[in-house]
């Protein structure tokens, strides 16, 4: 790989500190932490770079880095959540707040048209910008379980004893985020 | 539930969730085959959160046995 080449993956790869930041935070939620771990992800790409295939896209790669940086911290650290965010558990376990996209008999209102599916890499990037967006306004708890399931994929028990939280109530936690993710994707993404 | 239970929307929302986290059941199968097949407004619905899924793997790298 010839100076300039690298330059540029190094610029690439620099220009995604603030996603990764911002997704090590959805997870760790300590800024201290999430920087530590974005800090440590960066490094550890600009270090094996040479490595990267380019079968999965950059922000894939350096987020499967962040992954292992992430996991390290959150098995080193067996703190439980604190007493202030237990609190704002009823609120993020409500399901009824989905019930305005049904009828009374559990029918959908309004048609769901299609997503046009991305398959350009540009367009793969600019979805991925929108799931990012809407990952981050999932209440606190439900990304914290939701990433903890879908990207750390720590098992349902370890998610459950992290987050302080039953089997039953993951199930609600998790259905939320889904549903809440498909309806702000449905908003924010361009149909066909 | 029963193959013979009709199932709702709102119901088969549940279940496309838990499909992510479980195998169902056969029963839960048929009941949401059967719902999505009469159901237009569920097939647009199924369509979006198969994008959805597919497009979070992509994102988060997850992979079928990590």
């Amino acid at each position: 790989m010839n100076d300039s080449k690298t330059g540029n993956i190094t610029e690439e790869i620099a220009a995604y500190r603030m996603p990764l930041f911002r997704l090590a935070l959805l997870q760790l939620r300590d800024e201290a932490a999430a920087d530590d771990a974005t800090q440590e992800a960066l490094l550890a790409a600009l270090e094996s770079h040479t490595r990267f295939e380019g079968r999965s896209s950059l922000k894939t790669w350096l987020i499967s880095i962040l992954r292992f940086k992430v996991l390290d911290i959150i098995r080193a650290n067996k703190r439980t959540l604190n007493a202030s965010s237990l609190t704002a558990l009823g609120d993020e376990l409500d399901v009824s707040v989905f019930d305005v996209l049904f009828e009374e008999n559990g029918c959908w209102t309004e048609p769901k048209d299609a997503w046009s599916d991305p398959q350009s890499h540009v367009e793969q990037l600019q979805f991925f910008k929108i799931l990012d967006a809407c990952l981050t306004k999932l209440p606190p708890l439900t990304a914290r379980a939701f990433l903890m399931r879908e990207w750390l994929e720590l098992t349902p028990d370890e998610t459950c004893s992290q987050i302080g939280v039953s089997a039953g109530n993951l199930r609600v936690i998790l259905y939320r985020a889904r549903m809440q993710l498909r309806h702000c994707l449905d908003l924010t993404w361009d149909r066909n | 539930m029963t193959a013979n239970n009709k199932i709702t929307c709102k119901d088969t929302t549940w279940l496309v969730s838990d499909a992510r986290e479980r195998e169902l059941n056969i029963e839960e199968k048929a009941a949401l085959r059967a719902h999505i097949e009469q159901c237009e407004l569920c097939q647009g619905a199924s369509k979006q959160f198969e994008v959805l899924f597919r497009q979070l793997d992509a994102l988060l790298g997850k992979s079928e046995n990590r």
